[in-house]
Protein backbone atom coordinates (compact mmCIF):
# COMPACT_ATOMS: atom_id res chain seq x y z
CA UNK A 1 0.00 0.00 0.00
CA UNK A 2 2.37 2.33 0.96
CA UNK A 3 4.58 1.66 -1.88
CA UNK A 4 2.02 1.97 -4.17
CA UNK A 5 1.68 5.68 -2.30
CA UNK A 6 5.14 6.59 -3.11
CA UNK A 7 4.84 5.93 -7.04
CA UNK A 8 2.00 7.50 -7.02
CA UNK A 9 3.30 9.80 -5.66
CA UNK A 10 6.50 10.44 -7.65
CA UNK A 11 3.70 10.31 -10.92
CA UNK A 12 3.09 13.23 -10.23
CA UNK A 13 6.12 14.58 -9.70
CA UNK A 14 7.48 13.52 -13.06
CA UNK A 15 3.71 15.16 -15.04
CA UNK A 16 4.74 18.20 -13.19
CA UNK A 17 8.03 18.11 -14.72
CA UNK A 18 6.31 17.15 -18.00
CA UNK A 19 4.10 19.82 -17.95
CA UNK A 20 6.78 21.88 -17.54
CA UNK A 21 8.85 20.76 -20.35
CA UNK A 22 5.70 21.48 -22.43
CA UNK A 23 5.83 24.65 -21.25
CA UNK A 24 9.50 25.26 -22.03
CA UNK A 25 9.53 23.88 -25.38
CA UNK A 26 6.18 25.87 -26.25
CA UNK A 27 8.18 28.96 -25.23
CA UNK A 28 11.17 28.23 -27.58
CA UNK A 29 8.08 27.55 -30.45
CA UNK A 30 6.82 31.09 -29.66
CA UNK A 31 9.97 32.67 -29.55
CA UNK A 32 11.39 31.69 -33.01
CA UNK A 33 7.48 32.84 -34.26
CA UNK A 34 6.91 35.85 -32.50
CA UNK A 35 9.45 38.13 -34.92
CA UNK A 36 8.12 35.95 -38.09
CA UNK A 37 4.57 36.69 -37.00
CA UNK A 38 5.20 40.42 -36.17
CA UNK A 39 6.86 40.61 -39.96
CA UNK A 40 4.28 38.64 -41.87
CA UNK A 41 1.48 41.27 -40.21
CA UNK A 42 3.37 44.38 -40.72
CA UNK A 43 4.06 43.43 -44.33
CA UNK A 44 -0.02 44.43 -44.93
CA UNK A 45 0.48 47.88 -43.35
CA UNK A 46 0.69 50.76 -45.19
CA UNK A 47 3.64 53.19 -45.23
CA UNK A 48 1.85 55.59 -42.53
CA UNK A 49 1.07 52.83 -40.26
CA UNK A 50 4.48 51.20 -39.67
CA UNK A 51 6.47 52.52 -37.41
CA UNK A 52 3.84 54.72 -35.66
CA UNK A 53 3.73 55.73 -32.09
CA UNK A 54 -0.06 54.58 -32.29
CA UNK A 55 0.84 51.00 -32.55
CA UNK A 56 -1.87 48.36 -33.21
CA UNK A 57 -0.70 44.20 -33.99
CA UNK A 58 -2.97 44.17 -37.12
CA UNK A 59 -2.98 46.40 -39.76
CA UNK A 60 -5.53 49.16 -39.44
CA UNK A 61 -6.17 48.65 -43.53
CA UNK A 62 -4.85 45.57 -45.25
CA UNK A 63 -3.10 46.71 -48.13
CA UNK A 64 -1.01 45.30 -50.37
CA UNK A 65 0.42 48.35 -51.40
CA UNK A 66 4.50 47.19 -50.34
CA UNK A 67 3.82 44.31 -52.78
CA UNK A 68 3.18 46.53 -55.56
CA UNK A 69 6.17 48.98 -54.51
CA UNK A 70 8.50 45.95 -55.25
CA UNK A 71 7.42 45.76 -59.13
CA UNK A 72 8.32 49.21 -59.64
CA UNK A 73 11.86 49.08 -57.58
CA UNK A 74 13.91 49.36 -61.55
CA UNK A 75 12.32 52.75 -61.77
CA UNK A 76 13.33 54.27 -58.61
CA UNK A 77 17.29 55.09 -57.10
CA UNK A 78 17.42 51.34 -57.12
CA UNK A 79 17.36 51.04 -60.32
CA UNK A 80 17.18 46.89 -59.77
CA UNK A 81 14.33 44.80 -60.87
CA UNK A 82 13.65 42.46 -57.84
CA UNK A 83 12.07 39.91 -59.16
CA UNK A 84 14.89 39.65 -61.76
CA UNK A 85 17.35 39.87 -58.76
CA UNK A 86 15.45 37.15 -57.36
CA UNK A 87 15.46 35.18 -60.38
CA UNK A 88 19.24 35.48 -61.22
CA UNK A 89 20.48 35.11 -57.14
CA UNK A 90 18.34 31.30 -58.15
CA UNK A 91 19.87 30.84 -61.25
CA UNK A 92 23.38 31.36 -59.77
CA UNK A 93 22.74 29.34 -56.32
CA UNK A 94 21.26 26.47 -58.53
CA UNK A 95 24.39 26.30 -60.96
CA UNK A 96 26.57 26.68 -58.17
CA UNK A 97 25.54 24.11 -56.04
CA UNK A 98 25.66 21.46 -59.03
CA UNK A 99 28.90 22.49 -60.18
CA UNK A 100 29.88 22.02 -56.14
CA UNK A 101 28.40 18.68 -55.41
CA UNK A 102 30.02 16.70 -58.36
CA UNK A 103 32.71 18.77 -57.64
CA UNK A 104 33.77 18.03 -53.81
CA UNK A 105 32.05 14.53 -54.28
CA UNK A 106 34.37 13.47 -56.38
CA UNK A 107 37.39 14.88 -54.58
CA UNK A 108 35.51 13.47 -51.32
CA UNK A 109 35.26 10.06 -53.07
CA UNK A 110 39.28 10.53 -54.11
CA UNK A 111 40.15 10.67 -50.60
CA UNK A 112 37.71 7.80 -49.20
CA UNK A 113 38.71 5.31 -51.17
CA UNK A 114 41.54 5.83 -53.71
CA UNK A 115 45.28 5.56 -53.17
CA UNK A 116 47.67 7.97 -55.21
CA UNK A 117 50.67 10.15 -54.81
CA UNK A 118 50.31 13.07 -52.31
CA UNK A 119 47.42 12.47 -50.69
CA UNK A 120 48.13 13.02 -47.32
CA UNK A 121 49.91 16.57 -48.18
CA UNK A 122 47.02 17.00 -50.11
CA UNK A 123 44.69 16.05 -47.53
CA UNK A 124 46.41 18.46 -45.29
CA UNK A 125 46.19 21.37 -47.62
CA UNK A 126 42.90 21.04 -48.23
CA UNK A 127 41.32 20.67 -44.29
CA UNK A 128 43.73 23.74 -43.99
CA UNK A 129 41.64 25.60 -45.84
CA UNK A 130 38.73 25.16 -43.35
CA UNK A 131 40.54 27.35 -40.72
CA UNK A 132 41.41 30.55 -42.96
CA UNK A 133 38.82 33.01 -42.26
CA UNK A 134 36.96 34.64 -44.98
CA UNK A 135 37.64 38.16 -44.03
CA UNK A 136 41.36 37.11 -44.14
CA UNK A 137 41.45 36.57 -47.98
CA UNK A 138 38.45 38.93 -48.79
CA UNK A 139 40.29 41.81 -50.34
CA UNK A 140 43.06 39.76 -52.02
CA UNK A 141 40.22 37.43 -53.64
CA UNK A 142 38.67 40.44 -55.25
CA UNK A 143 42.29 41.27 -56.41
CA UNK A 144 42.77 37.41 -58.31
CA UNK A 145 39.38 37.52 -59.86
CA UNK A 146 40.06 40.68 -61.23
CA UNK A 147 43.32 39.64 -62.16
CA UNK A 148 41.25 36.94 -64.26
CA UNK A 149 38.93 39.43 -65.64
CA UNK A 150 36.00 37.82 -63.73
CA UNK A 151 34.31 41.19 -61.70
CA UNK A 152 30.71 42.45 -62.78
CA UNK A 153 30.46 38.96 -64.40
CA UNK A 154 28.10 35.88 -63.06
CA UNK A 155 30.98 34.08 -62.71
CA UNK A 156 32.39 36.12 -59.90
CA UNK A 157 29.40 35.08 -57.90
CA UNK A 158 29.68 31.43 -58.96
CA UNK A 159 33.30 30.18 -59.28
CA UNK A 160 35.18 31.56 -56.53
CA UNK A 161 33.25 29.30 -53.80
CA UNK A 162 32.96 25.82 -55.61
CA UNK A 163 35.22 23.89 -53.72
CA UNK A 164 35.22 23.68 -50.15
CA UNK A 165 36.91 21.61 -47.88
CA UNK A 166 34.11 21.74 -45.61
CA UNK A 167 32.05 19.49 -48.16
CA UNK A 168 35.09 17.48 -49.33
CA UNK A 169 35.06 16.46 -45.42
CA UNK A 170 31.51 15.85 -45.50
CA UNK A 171 31.43 13.37 -48.78
CA UNK A 172 34.55 11.70 -48.04
CA UNK A 173 32.69 10.82 -44.49
CA UNK A 174 29.53 9.55 -46.20
CA UNK A 175 32.26 7.60 -48.52
CA UNK A 176 33.80 5.74 -45.89
CA UNK A 177 30.67 4.27 -44.75
CA UNK A 178 29.99 2.72 -48.28
CA UNK A 179 30.47 -0.74 -48.38
CA UNK A 180 33.90 -2.02 -50.18
CA UNK A 181 32.60 -5.26 -51.68
CA UNK A 182 30.99 -3.11 -54.26
CA UNK A 183 34.10 -1.43 -55.37
CA UNK A 184 35.66 -4.67 -55.95
CA UNK A 185 32.86 -6.53 -57.66
CA UNK A 186 32.85 -3.54 -60.05
CA UNK A 187 36.40 -3.94 -60.46
CA UNK A 188 36.22 -7.67 -61.36
CA UNK A 189 33.69 -6.26 -64.00
CA UNK A 190 36.12 -4.66 -65.37
CA UNK A 191 35.06 -1.07 -64.05
CA UNK A 192 38.00 1.83 -63.16
CA UNK A 193 37.64 3.95 -60.47
CA UNK A 194 36.29 7.04 -62.16
CA UNK A 195 32.99 4.96 -63.45
CA UNK A 196 33.23 3.21 -60.13
CA UNK A 197 32.35 6.33 -59.21
CA UNK A 198 29.81 7.29 -61.64
CA UNK A 199 27.96 3.54 -61.21
CA UNK A 200 28.01 3.10 -57.44
CA UNK A 201 29.19 6.11 -55.20
CA UNK A 202 27.00 9.07 -57.36
CA UNK A 203 24.07 6.76 -57.82
CA UNK A 204 23.91 6.20 -54.14
CA UNK A 205 24.61 9.59 -52.54
CA UNK A 206 20.73 11.37 -52.66
CA UNK A 207 21.23 11.77 -48.70
CA UNK A 208 24.87 13.78 -48.55
CA UNK A 209 23.91 15.27 -52.19
CA UNK A 210 20.59 16.49 -50.78
CA UNK A 211 22.16 17.75 -47.28
CA UNK A 212 25.46 18.87 -48.82
CA UNK A 213 23.36 20.80 -52.01
CA UNK A 214 20.73 22.19 -49.16
CA UNK A 215 23.95 24.20 -47.29
CA UNK A 216 25.40 24.96 -50.06
CA UNK A 217 22.40 26.63 -52.02
CA UNK A 218 21.42 28.57 -48.98
CA UNK A 219 25.01 29.55 -48.93
CA UNK A 220 25.11 30.74 -52.05
CA UNK A 221 21.86 32.20 -52.07
CA UNK A 222 22.03 33.89 -48.78
CA UNK A 223 25.50 35.42 -49.66
CA UNK A 224 25.84 39.39 -48.65
CA UNK A 225 29.61 40.69 -48.95
CA UNK A 226 31.20 39.01 -51.73
CA UNK A 227 28.11 39.35 -54.20
CA UNK A 228 27.99 43.53 -53.11
CA UNK A 229 31.85 43.79 -53.50
CA UNK A 230 32.42 42.13 -56.56
CA UNK A 231 29.33 43.38 -58.69
CA UNK A 232 28.95 47.27 -59.16
CA UNK A 233 25.91 49.44 -60.38
CA UNK A 234 26.64 49.16 -63.91
CA UNK A 235 25.82 45.31 -63.93
CA UNK A 236 22.09 45.19 -62.13
CA UNK A 237 21.44 42.36 -64.00
CA UNK A 238 23.87 40.57 -61.44
CA UNK A 239 22.43 42.36 -58.13
CA UNK A 240 22.07 39.50 -55.76
CA UNK A 241 18.87 39.54 -53.32
CA UNK A 242 21.02 39.59 -50.12
CA UNK A 243 22.55 42.83 -51.93
CA UNK A 244 19.34 44.29 -52.81
CA UNK A 245 17.72 43.48 -49.77
CA UNK A 246 20.35 45.46 -47.67
CA UNK A 247 19.92 48.51 -50.10
CA UNK A 248 16.23 48.44 -49.68
CA UNK A 249 17.46 48.76 -45.53
CA UNK A 250 18.98 51.59 -46.31
CA UNK A 251 16.38 53.14 -48.22
CA UNK A 252 13.32 52.30 -46.13
CA UNK A 253 13.02 55.70 -44.97
CA UNK A 254 11.63 56.49 -48.82
CA UNK A 255 10.42 53.10 -49.73
CA UNK A 256 8.72 52.44 -46.45
CA UNK A 257 9.49 49.69 -44.37
CA UNK A 258 7.16 47.51 -45.12
CA UNK A 259 8.31 47.30 -48.58
CA UNK A 260 11.53 46.19 -47.07
CA UNK A 261 9.81 43.26 -45.60
CA UNK A 262 8.01 42.50 -47.95
CA UNK A 263 11.05 41.58 -50.15
CA UNK A 264 12.39 40.13 -46.84
CA UNK A 265 10.28 37.61 -46.36
CA UNK A 266 9.50 36.94 -50.05
CA UNK A 267 13.68 36.50 -50.13
CA UNK A 268 12.74 33.71 -47.41
CA UNK A 269 10.76 31.30 -50.11
CA UNK A 270 13.62 29.25 -51.25
CA UNK A 271 14.71 28.97 -47.53
CA UNK A 272 11.08 27.55 -46.57
CA UNK A 273 10.86 25.40 -49.84
CA UNK A 274 14.57 23.65 -49.29
CA UNK A 275 13.18 23.35 -45.48
CA UNK A 276 10.52 21.22 -46.33
CA UNK A 277 13.07 18.74 -48.87
CA UNK A 278 15.54 18.25 -46.18
CA UNK A 279 13.53 18.03 -42.75
CA UNK A 280 13.36 13.98 -43.10
CA UNK A 281 17.15 14.39 -44.02
CA UNK A 282 18.36 16.77 -41.22
CA UNK A 283 18.73 14.18 -38.07
CA UNK A 284 21.09 12.15 -40.72
CA UNK A 285 23.02 14.88 -41.45
CA UNK A 286 23.96 15.91 -38.41
CA UNK A 287 25.06 12.94 -37.40
CA UNK A 288 27.05 12.39 -40.59
CA UNK A 289 28.79 15.94 -40.29
CA UNK A 290 31.73 14.43 -38.60
CA UNK A 291 31.19 14.66 -34.86
CA UNK A 292 32.54 11.24 -33.46
CA UNK B 1 50.91 -17.24 -67.09
CA UNK B 2 47.88 -16.95 -64.62
CA UNK B 3 49.84 -15.30 -61.81
CA UNK B 4 51.62 -12.66 -64.07
CA UNK B 5 48.39 -11.59 -65.44
CA UNK B 6 47.47 -11.41 -61.99
CA UNK B 7 50.07 -9.27 -60.75
CA UNK B 8 50.05 -7.33 -64.33
CA UNK B 9 46.31 -6.35 -63.67
CA UNK B 10 46.83 -5.19 -60.11
CA UNK B 11 50.14 -3.21 -61.43
CA UNK B 12 47.75 -1.89 -63.51
CA UNK B 13 44.95 -1.03 -61.05
CA UNK B 14 47.45 0.99 -58.69
CA UNK B 15 48.70 2.84 -61.58
CA UNK B 16 44.75 3.55 -62.70
CA UNK B 17 43.89 4.34 -59.13
CA UNK B 18 47.03 7.19 -59.24
CA UNK B 19 46.08 8.44 -62.12
CA UNK B 20 42.33 8.71 -61.09
CA UNK B 21 42.45 9.86 -57.82
CA UNK B 22 44.59 12.78 -59.09
CA UNK B 23 42.35 13.70 -61.71
CA UNK B 24 39.35 13.26 -59.34
CA UNK B 25 40.65 15.95 -57.00
CA UNK B 26 41.92 18.29 -59.49
CA UNK B 27 39.53 20.52 -60.17
CA UNK B 28 38.68 20.96 -56.54
CA UNK B 29 42.50 20.93 -55.23
CA UNK B 30 43.44 24.05 -58.14
CA UNK B 31 39.77 25.83 -57.19
CA UNK B 32 40.95 25.75 -53.41
CA UNK B 33 44.32 27.20 -55.24
CA UNK B 34 43.68 29.86 -56.73
CA UNK B 35 40.58 31.26 -54.26
CA UNK B 36 41.88 30.14 -51.03
CA UNK B 37 45.49 29.27 -51.10
CA UNK B 38 46.82 32.34 -53.12
CA UNK B 39 44.74 35.03 -52.10
CA UNK B 40 46.19 34.35 -48.48
CA UNK B 41 49.52 34.22 -49.64
CA UNK B 42 48.71 36.96 -51.37
CA UNK B 43 47.30 38.38 -48.18
CA UNK B 44 50.40 37.70 -46.39
CA UNK B 45 52.76 39.11 -48.53
CA UNK B 46 51.04 42.19 -48.79
CA UNK B 47 50.86 42.84 -45.03
CA UNK B 48 54.43 43.49 -44.83
CA UNK B 49 54.53 45.85 -47.94
CA UNK B 50 53.58 49.73 -48.03
CA UNK B 51 51.39 50.36 -51.39
CA UNK B 52 51.79 53.83 -51.58
CA UNK B 53 51.07 54.80 -55.15
CA UNK B 54 49.26 51.89 -56.29
CA UNK B 55 49.85 48.35 -56.20
CA UNK B 56 53.00 47.88 -58.38
CA UNK B 57 54.95 50.63 -55.97
CA UNK B 58 55.47 48.20 -53.09
CA UNK B 59 57.85 49.28 -49.93
CA UNK B 60 58.85 46.87 -47.59
CA UNK B 61 57.33 47.66 -44.69
CA UNK B 62 58.74 45.14 -41.94
CA UNK B 63 56.07 44.90 -39.66
CA UNK B 64 55.03 48.47 -39.66
CA UNK B 65 51.68 47.78 -40.89
CA UNK B 66 50.85 45.11 -37.78
CA UNK B 67 52.14 48.23 -35.41
CA UNK B 68 50.00 50.21 -37.17
CA UNK B 69 47.07 47.68 -36.28
CA UNK B 70 47.60 47.58 -32.90
CA UNK B 71 48.16 51.78 -32.77
CA UNK B 72 44.61 51.73 -33.84
CA UNK B 73 42.49 52.06 -31.15
CA UNK B 74 39.24 51.53 -33.30
CA UNK B 75 40.07 48.19 -34.49
CA UNK B 76 41.04 47.20 -31.07
CA UNK B 77 38.26 48.30 -29.29
CA UNK B 78 36.20 46.45 -31.87
CA UNK B 79 38.03 43.07 -31.30
CA UNK B 80 36.90 43.76 -27.57
CA UNK B 81 33.65 44.09 -28.51
CA UNK B 82 33.32 41.02 -30.81
CA UNK B 83 35.21 38.68 -27.82
CA UNK B 84 32.92 40.07 -25.00
CA UNK B 85 29.66 39.36 -27.51
CA UNK B 86 30.90 36.38 -28.54
CA UNK B 87 31.62 35.26 -24.98
CA UNK B 88 27.83 35.61 -24.27
CA UNK B 89 26.86 33.79 -27.70
CA UNK B 90 28.91 31.13 -26.38
CA UNK B 91 27.66 30.90 -23.18
CA UNK B 92 23.79 31.14 -23.64
CA UNK B 93 23.41 29.09 -27.33
CA UNK B 94 25.94 26.16 -25.39
CA UNK B 95 23.99 26.21 -22.13
CA UNK B 96 20.82 26.81 -23.75
CA UNK B 97 20.88 24.24 -26.65
CA UNK B 98 22.25 22.01 -24.21
CA UNK B 99 19.44 22.39 -21.54
CA UNK B 100 16.94 22.12 -24.38
CA UNK B 101 18.26 19.46 -25.94
CA UNK B 102 17.89 17.48 -22.70
CA UNK B 103 14.25 18.39 -22.63
CA UNK B 104 13.75 17.02 -26.83
CA UNK B 105 15.33 13.92 -25.69
CA UNK B 106 12.09 12.98 -23.47
CA UNK B 107 9.60 14.21 -25.99
CA UNK B 108 9.20 10.98 -27.70
CA UNK B 109 5.52 11.74 -29.63
CA UNK B 110 4.46 13.65 -32.00
CA UNK B 111 5.01 17.18 -31.03
CA UNK B 112 8.67 16.33 -29.96
CA UNK B 113 9.10 15.50 -33.86
CA UNK B 114 7.49 18.95 -34.57
CA UNK B 115 9.45 20.89 -32.26
CA UNK B 116 12.93 19.00 -33.77
CA UNK B 117 11.70 19.86 -37.27
CA UNK B 118 10.85 23.50 -36.49
CA UNK B 119 13.56 24.82 -34.74
CA UNK B 120 15.95 24.36 -37.94
CA UNK B 121 14.08 26.52 -39.76
CA UNK B 122 15.75 29.92 -38.93
CA UNK B 123 19.20 28.34 -39.59
CA UNK B 124 19.14 28.66 -42.99
CA UNK B 125 17.84 32.56 -43.22
CA UNK B 126 20.40 34.82 -44.42
CA UNK B 127 22.05 37.37 -41.46
CA UNK B 128 20.49 40.25 -44.16
CA UNK B 129 16.89 39.33 -43.75
CA UNK B 130 17.00 38.38 -40.00
CA UNK B 131 18.06 41.64 -38.99
CA UNK B 132 15.26 43.34 -40.81
CA UNK B 133 12.66 41.39 -39.26
CA UNK B 134 13.96 42.08 -35.77
CA UNK B 135 15.04 45.96 -36.62
CA UNK B 136 10.95 46.13 -36.81
CA UNK B 137 10.68 44.94 -33.41
CA UNK B 138 13.52 46.89 -32.02
CA UNK B 139 13.20 50.60 -33.85
CA UNK B 140 13.07 53.31 -31.54
CA UNK B 141 10.10 55.04 -32.81
CA UNK B 142 7.62 52.81 -33.05
CA UNK B 143 9.07 49.15 -33.54
CA UNK B 144 6.92 46.34 -31.99
CA UNK B 145 8.27 46.26 -28.64
CA UNK B 146 7.91 49.98 -28.09
CA UNK B 147 4.73 50.11 -29.79
CA UNK B 148 3.75 47.69 -27.09
CA UNK B 149 6.03 49.74 -24.28
CA UNK B 150 3.52 52.75 -25.24
CA UNK B 151 0.08 50.66 -24.72
CA UNK B 152 1.24 49.91 -21.36
CA UNK B 153 2.56 53.15 -21.04
CA UNK B 154 6.61 52.13 -19.91
CA UNK B 155 9.66 54.46 -20.97
CA UNK B 156 10.37 53.31 -24.91
CA UNK B 157 13.76 51.65 -24.76
CA UNK B 158 16.56 52.79 -26.94
CA UNK B 159 18.37 49.65 -28.75
CA UNK B 160 21.23 52.16 -30.21
CA UNK B 161 21.21 54.29 -27.27
CA UNK B 162 22.84 51.95 -24.69
CA UNK B 163 25.78 49.28 -24.96
CA UNK B 164 23.48 46.80 -22.91
CA UNK B 165 20.62 47.04 -25.46
CA UNK B 166 22.61 46.94 -28.21
CA UNK B 167 24.24 43.90 -27.35
CA UNK B 168 20.81 42.50 -26.72
CA UNK B 169 19.69 43.85 -30.01
CA UNK B 170 22.73 41.98 -31.60
CA UNK B 171 22.64 38.90 -29.51
CA UNK B 172 19.30 37.46 -29.62
CA UNK B 173 19.11 37.66 -33.45
CA UNK B 174 22.68 35.80 -33.95
CA UNK B 175 21.14 33.20 -31.30
CA UNK B 176 18.05 32.79 -32.86
CA UNK B 177 19.40 31.67 -35.97
CA UNK B 178 21.98 29.47 -34.56
CA UNK B 179 20.08 27.93 -31.29
CA UNK B 180 18.04 25.43 -33.14
CA UNK B 181 20.78 23.75 -34.95
CA UNK B 182 22.90 23.51 -32.32
CA UNK B 183 20.47 22.24 -30.21
CA UNK B 184 19.85 19.88 -32.47
CA UNK B 185 23.57 18.94 -32.24
CA UNK B 186 23.52 18.05 -29.13
CA UNK B 187 20.00 15.89 -29.50
CA UNK B 188 22.07 13.69 -31.84
CA UNK B 189 25.12 13.58 -29.39
CA UNK B 190 22.33 12.47 -26.47
CA UNK B 191 20.48 9.83 -28.42
CA UNK B 192 23.55 8.19 -29.56
CA UNK B 193 25.09 7.46 -25.50
CA UNK B 194 23.70 3.74 -25.06
CA UNK B 195 20.84 3.18 -23.15
CA UNK B 196 22.44 0.61 -21.30
CA UNK B 197 25.00 3.23 -19.96
CA UNK B 198 22.30 5.10 -18.16
CA UNK B 199 20.82 1.70 -17.16
CA UNK B 200 24.40 0.99 -15.30
CA UNK B 201 24.36 4.46 -13.72
CA UNK B 202 20.47 3.94 -12.37
CA UNK B 203 21.56 0.01 -11.07
CA UNK B 204 24.21 2.37 -9.33
CA UNK B 205 21.61 4.94 -7.60
CA UNK B 206 22.97 7.47 -9.66
CA UNK B 207 21.55 10.89 -9.15
CA UNK B 208 20.35 13.01 -12.03
CA UNK B 209 22.88 15.35 -11.79
CA UNK B 210 25.38 12.89 -11.20
CA UNK B 211 24.26 10.99 -14.46
CA UNK B 212 24.97 14.66 -16.45
CA UNK B 213 28.41 14.99 -14.67
CA UNK B 214 29.76 11.78 -15.22
CA UNK B 215 27.94 10.37 -18.26
CA UNK B 216 26.69 12.87 -20.16
CA UNK B 217 28.65 15.84 -20.24
CA UNK B 218 31.98 13.28 -20.64
CA UNK B 219 29.75 11.67 -23.66
CA UNK B 220 29.27 14.72 -25.61
CA UNK B 221 32.59 15.81 -25.03
CA UNK B 222 33.41 16.46 -28.76
CA UNK B 223 29.91 17.87 -29.56
CA UNK B 224 31.04 20.43 -26.96
CA UNK B 225 33.71 21.32 -29.09
CA UNK B 226 32.50 20.72 -32.17
CA UNK B 227 29.61 23.67 -31.17
CA UNK B 228 31.80 26.04 -29.42
CA UNK B 229 34.72 26.21 -31.85
CA UNK B 230 32.07 26.94 -34.57
CA UNK B 231 30.42 29.34 -32.87
CA UNK B 232 33.84 31.44 -31.95
CA UNK B 233 34.82 30.90 -35.25
CA UNK B 234 31.47 32.40 -36.90
CA UNK B 235 30.69 35.33 -33.77
CA UNK B 236 34.24 36.77 -33.96
CA UNK B 237 33.78 36.98 -38.16
CA UNK B 238 30.08 38.63 -37.31
CA UNK B 239 29.06 41.51 -39.05
CA UNK B 240 25.77 41.32 -41.09
CA UNK B 241 23.22 41.48 -37.98
CA UNK B 242 25.64 43.85 -35.83
CA UNK B 243 25.53 46.32 -39.41
CA UNK B 244 21.46 46.40 -39.69
CA UNK B 245 20.51 46.08 -35.80
CA UNK B 246 23.29 48.69 -34.71
CA UNK B 247 25.59 49.91 -36.92
CA UNK B 248 28.46 50.10 -34.23
CA UNK B 249 26.21 52.35 -32.20
CA UNK B 250 26.62 53.27 -29.27
CA UNK B 251 29.99 55.38 -29.89
CA UNK B 252 31.14 51.90 -31.99
CA UNK B 253 30.67 49.72 -28.57
CA UNK B 254 29.25 47.15 -30.88
CA UNK B 255 31.16 47.49 -33.65
CA UNK B 256 32.65 44.48 -35.08
CA UNK B 257 36.30 43.63 -36.45
CA UNK B 258 35.26 42.80 -40.11
CA UNK B 259 32.39 45.77 -40.23
CA UNK B 260 35.14 48.07 -39.20
CA UNK B 261 37.45 46.68 -42.35
CA UNK B 262 34.54 46.87 -44.40
CA UNK B 263 33.92 50.54 -43.29
CA UNK B 264 37.18 51.55 -43.60
CA UNK B 265 37.97 50.06 -47.16
CA UNK B 266 34.86 52.06 -48.12
CA UNK B 267 36.14 55.13 -46.82
CA UNK B 268 39.56 54.79 -47.70
CA UNK B 269 40.90 56.35 -44.39
CA UNK B 270 43.05 52.99 -43.48
CA UNK B 271 45.33 52.05 -46.10
CA UNK B 272 44.39 48.73 -47.88
CA UNK B 273 47.81 46.81 -46.29
CA UNK B 274 46.75 47.75 -43.01
CA UNK B 275 43.34 46.23 -43.45
CA UNK B 276 45.31 43.11 -44.58
CA UNK B 277 47.18 43.05 -41.70
CA UNK B 278 44.55 43.63 -39.30
CA UNK B 279 42.63 40.68 -41.11
CA UNK B 280 45.70 38.39 -40.79
CA UNK B 281 45.31 39.62 -37.38
CA UNK B 282 41.72 38.06 -36.64
CA UNK B 283 42.55 35.11 -37.66
CA UNK B 284 45.16 34.61 -35.19
CA UNK B 285 42.86 36.13 -32.66
CA UNK B 286 40.11 32.88 -34.05
CA UNK B 287 42.90 30.18 -34.16
CA UNK B 288 44.27 31.23 -30.89
CA UNK B 289 40.98 31.12 -29.02
CA UNK B 290 40.14 27.59 -30.94
CA UNK B 291 43.77 26.33 -29.89
CA UNK B 292 42.43 27.06 -26.24
CA UNK B 293 39.20 25.61 -26.29
CA UNK B 294 41.15 22.64 -27.64
CA UNK B 295 43.45 22.27 -25.01
CA UNK B 296 41.32 23.07 -22.20
CA UNK B 297 38.51 19.99 -23.67
CA UNK B 298 41.88 17.86 -23.73
CA UNK B 299 43.02 18.45 -20.60
CA UNK B 300 39.95 17.91 -18.50
CA UNK B 301 40.19 14.27 -20.52
CA UNK B 302 43.73 13.36 -19.22
CA UNK B 303 42.77 14.43 -15.29
CA UNK B 304 39.61 12.17 -15.89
Amino acid sequence: MSSYGRQKKKTGGQIAITILLYVIAVIVLLNIAIPLFFGLISMFKNKNEIFTLDFHVFPQVWSTDNFSRLFYLQYTTIGVNFFASFGMTLLVAAIATLLSLFINSIAGYAFARLQFPGKKVLWIIVMATMFIPGITILLTSISVVAAMGMMNTIWVLIVPGLASAYNIFFFRQAYLGFPKDYDEAARVDGCDSIAIYFRIYLPNSATPMVIMGAGTFMGYYNSYLWPTLTIDSNHAQYTQIMTLINRLFNEASTLGYGAVLAAAFISLIPAVVVFAVIQRFIKEGISLTGVK
Amino acid sequence: MAKASLYQSLRNRKTEEKVSGLILIAPAFILLTIFVLVPLILSIYRSFFYYESGPNEAVFAGFQNYIRVFQDESFLRSLANVCIMTLFIVLLQVVGSFFFANILVRMKNKFGVFVRTIIYLPYLFSGIVVACIFTLLTYYNGGVINGILGKMNADPISFTGSTFWAYVAIIVPTIWVGGGYTTLIFYSGLINIPRSLYEAMAVDGASFWNTTFYLVLPSLKNYFVLTIVTLVTGSLQMFEIPMLMTNGQPLNKTMTPVLYLIHARANGNVPQSQIIAASIVIMIVIGAINAVVFCVTNRKEKKR
